[in-house]
């Protein structure tokens, strides 16, 4: 019979030696025994115990041949708060969030969703180069990003805009962002979407995947010692936690006692690759066990049971000093960004099932109306408000030049070094002859 | 990796190091007289391991930092590291065996006297070392980490170039990993092979935003490994390994710092300039000396010391003085960092020279093991190119 990993609402690795156990154990004065955490506790050196010896792990002989099987059909269960009507199931998990932070968490879901329909339309018209939206995860930003506190650092990767606008990153910044101007805090050095905001703590997106896991689990090392009470979040989807970055940091975080929560949008696509060629096992939270990390799985377009999840392992990271896994069940309603068509991939059917019947923004609000929180009238009026502060935001951002060209060589390293401040001048030089060639007037003189 | 690791610190610590650095004739340990001839004298039967390719020579004994005490270079290391963490309550070590004191022993005593919290052993995993380190960098806290030899350090290639090098830069200033300092064991070591004899400077001096650093002495090293760490910007520390024991001088106790992006003109001279990094310096000394007694002919000798950014003026301004270029590296010929220094050198110094850019280096081939004696850029390389260069 296939020994099954019993499936828990809350994945517990498996903690080892039993009380009596580790009475039996026990030997006062003896060598090489207790360290600081007990589950790290090394058995006293016995060659007369028949008990395993094995310094690498804490468990009984078993004389039968047994593999275990992994349990793919029946998973980690899908933690829920709202049904799919945004009625809540068990009114014990109703974080009960007052109006304004219910309020506030639609409106960034909504606003997001707007700038997001105006820059992809940009993009298709020539206006910016680049964009990915972010359709269909606004629940996994909003619902993580109200659970943290405002100096919490957030590490992401590229489809967390929502955790910006939730901590109400102005959508000048956003736009200046995408189109490089003169007012972008990042000197238009990136492509679009690769926000940062030192303020906000929300570190500078790179392209790279996977790349901010193990550096996110430094920067908790770091809080930790400096006793910030500080959690470090790390966003990231399913096909970055291929990575080997992803395995270097899960286990950097248990081993290294790290307050920091990974928080994994599992989205079902990989650009083209769906999980079925991305995963065989049961997803990204069945892997936190495995490196001895408290883990779950929630409904990613429920933003109650984000928030829920979020909050407590906000709660214990920083009081245990131990990392948290979160997969955010979701689903990615738009294409990879503007430089795919999914279409190719995937039926069309597929898409509209999300977008219509199990999408976070109507799921709260229906909440919302059940509450009699808002209703028709708010939604128009908010709808409208929503798109000409987008509008207004996306023309300024239009009209605003780019930066001095001379920002091409600044930030390489914090002093400029002599060889780079040469090839500046040569530049400078360079334009001085054959400036008409350049689009000069488009930037900052 | 571990087992050959401890089998090269063994091997290191049978080394009978003399005053100087001198090898001793390494004679089978725990081995008969005629175990394997019984016939014949160990002194011709036996195969015997070679003498080093280069005599460490210490520089005066520096008086301007106060009280010195003879220290070798993993010693002068460690030093650095002592005088960090105690200046800089925010700084962390850790890497492979970091805890016991390393495999090279420069850690030896920090945990104890420092905290488990600040001197700590990672998994086993470069990307994740290196990844970890720039995170608690972007924090502002000073992370140094090391990778156990410089031949594994490519897991950590991406988190170097495509992320430490570029993250103040690609996010306008807004963050940076500049207290981010990695250390790791450099160059050949005389029976290391493929994988523990490793140069890699090239690699990173392809990659604006970091910096690389090789020492050649214990005295450079502890002054610019201080240097790297007060730096703000992430930095690359290599430690040529073979010098770890056999390199011992005085070294001040307090802390200093040597500036980066300098080299040093160790020797003047008029005809020739000799420039390289690390255990080298210690090659090309000697051949300046073998110029001088056999040809008549006086050497500049040049301790590059930082690779990027380099110290172009330096070198530029020698070579006008002397018209001849001499670059020397262990490292791979072709696409070396004297590939970079030639080019350079040539386009900043044309019509000063006198011949073409020399450079000898190791051949285009991985760095064998039984072969190290043919395939290193010894003295004897570097006089005769040298001496073609002389009479061009």
């Amino acid at each position: 019979m296939a020994v099954a990993i019993a499936a828990a609402r809350v994945w517990r690795p498996n903690r080892g030696l039993s009380q009596a156990a580790l009475l039996l154990l026990w030997r006062p004065g003896a060598r090489g025994l207790a360290r600081s955490h007990p589950r790290r506790q090394q058995q006293q050196f016995s060659s007369l115990d028949d008990k395993p010896q094995f310094p690498g792990a804490s468990a009984e002989f078993i004389d039968k041949l047994e593999f275990i099987q992994p349990n793919v059909i029946s998973g980690i269960p899908i933690y829920r708060v709202m049904d799919r009507q945004g009625q809540i199931i068990n009114p014990s998990e109703d974080p009960h969030l007052p109006k304004e932070k219910v309020l506030k968490l639609y409106k960034s879901m909504t606003l997001l969703n707007t700038m997001d329909r105006i820059l992809y339309e940009s993009q298709r018209q020539g206006r910016i180069s680049f964009y990915m939206t972010n359709y269909g995860e606004e629940g996994t930003h909003v619902g993580s990003a109200a659970a943290l506190d405002n100096t919490d650092l957030v590490f992401g990767q590229y489809r967390e805009a929502g955790v910006l606008m939730y901590r109400d990153y102005p959508l000048e910044l956003f736009m200046a962002q995408c189109y490089g101007n003169i007012s972008d805090l990042g000197k238009g050095r990136q492509m679009p979407v690769h926000y940062g905001c030192k303020e906000r703590h929300f570190v500078t997106i790179s392209s790279p995947l996977a790349t901010q896991i193990p550096q996110a689990v430094g920067a908790a090392y770091a809080a930790k010692r400096a006793n910030a009470n500080r959690v470090v979040i790390c966003y990231f989807g399913e096909g970055a936690a291929s990575e080997g970055d992803a395995h270097a940091g899960f286990n950097f975080a248990a081993t290294l006692e790290c307050p920091i929560i990974f928080f994994c949008r599992n989205n079902g696509y990989a650009i083209s690759t769906p999980t079925s060629e991305q995963y065989r096992g049961d997803g990204i939270a069945a892997r936190g066990p495995g490196y001895g990390i408290m883990s779950i799985r929630v409904d990613g377009n429920d933003v109650f049971a984000v928030y829920n999840a979020t909050k407590e392992a906000r709660r214990r990271a920083v009081a245990e000093n131990q990392p948290f896994l979160i997969e955010a069940m979701t689903y990615r309603i738009g294409h990879h960004s503007t430089s795919d068509d999914s279409s190719a991939y995937r039926s069309v059917d597929e898409v509209n099932y999300w977008d219509k019947q199990d999408h976070p923004i109507s799921r709260l609000r229906h909440y919302l109306l059940s509450q009699g929180w808002w209703d028709e009238e708010q939604e128009k009026a908010w709808r409208k408000q929503s798109r000409k502060k987008v509008m207004e935001a996306f023309e300024q951002a239009e009209r605003k030049p780019k930066p001095n060209p001379n920002l091409l060589f600044s930030d390489v390293y914090q002093e400029m070094p002599a060889q780079l401040r040469k090839q500046q001048e040569s530049l400078a030089r360079h334009l001085q002859t054959y400036g008409e060639h350049y689009p000069l007037e488009h930037f900052d003189k | 990796m571990a087992v050959v690791a401890a089998a090269a610190g063994w091997l290191l610590r049978l080394r009978a190091a003399g005053a100087e650095g001198h090898w001793r004739r390494f004679r089978g340990v725990g081995l008969a007289r005629g175990f394997l001839h019984p016939s014949a004298t160990v002194e011709d039967a036996a195969q015997r391991r070679q003498v080093a390719h280069f005599t460490f020579q210490p520089d005066p004994e520096p008086r301007e930092y106060g009280q010195t005490q003879k220290m070798n270079l993993f010693q002068s290391v460690t030093s650095a590291l002592d005088n960090s963490l105690a200046k800089d309550p925010t700084a962390v070590i850790f890497g492979e065996d970091v805890a016991f004191g390393g495999v090279f022993r420069c850690t030896v005593g920090l945990r104890d006297k420092y905290g488990k919290d600040r001197v700590f052993n990672t998994p086993l995993c470069e990307q994740g070392i290196v990844g970890f380190g720039i995170g608690i960098a972007v924090t502002g806290a000073t992370a140094i980490a090391e990778i156990q030899f410089a031949d594994y350090i490519f897991p950590a290639f991406d988190q170097i170039v495509n992320e430490a090098a570029k993250y103040r830069y690609r996010s306008g200033d807004l963050f940076n990993c500049g207290s981010l300092t990695i250390r790791s064991p450099w160059g050949c070591v005389g029976h290391g092979a493929l994988y523990h004899s490793q140069s890699p400077e090239a690699f990173f001096a392809h990659c604006p935003g970091i910096k690389v650093v090789i020492p050649r002495s214990p005295f450079q090293a502890k002054g610019l490994l201080l240097s790297c760490i007060e730096d703000k910007n992430p930095c690359i520390f290599f430690e040529p390994k073979i010098l770890y024991r056999a390199a011992a001088e005085q070294v001040p106790i307090e802390p200093y710092n040597i500036p980066l992006s300098q080299a040093e003109v160790i020797q003047e001279g008029s005809d020739v300039t000799l420039v390289a990094w690390g255990t080298q310096v210690h090659v090309i000394r000697e051949v300046a000396s073998m110029a001088k007694e056999k040809l008549g002919v006086s050497c500049e000798v040049i301790d590059l010391r930082t690779i990027i950014p380099w110290d172009v003026d330096t070198v530029c301004k020698s070579v006008i003085k002397t018209g001849r270029l001499l670059i020397s590296h262990e490292a791979p010929l072709t696409g070396g960092f004297a590939s970079e220094i030639s080019s350079t050198v040539q386009e900043e110094c044309f019509l000063n020279l006198e011949a073409p850019i020399s450079r000898v280096c190791g051949y285009d081939t991985p760095f064998p093991h039984i072969f190290e004696p043919f395939y290193i850029p010894d003295k004897w390389k570097c006089y005769d190119a040298l001496r073609k260069m002389i009479n061009y």
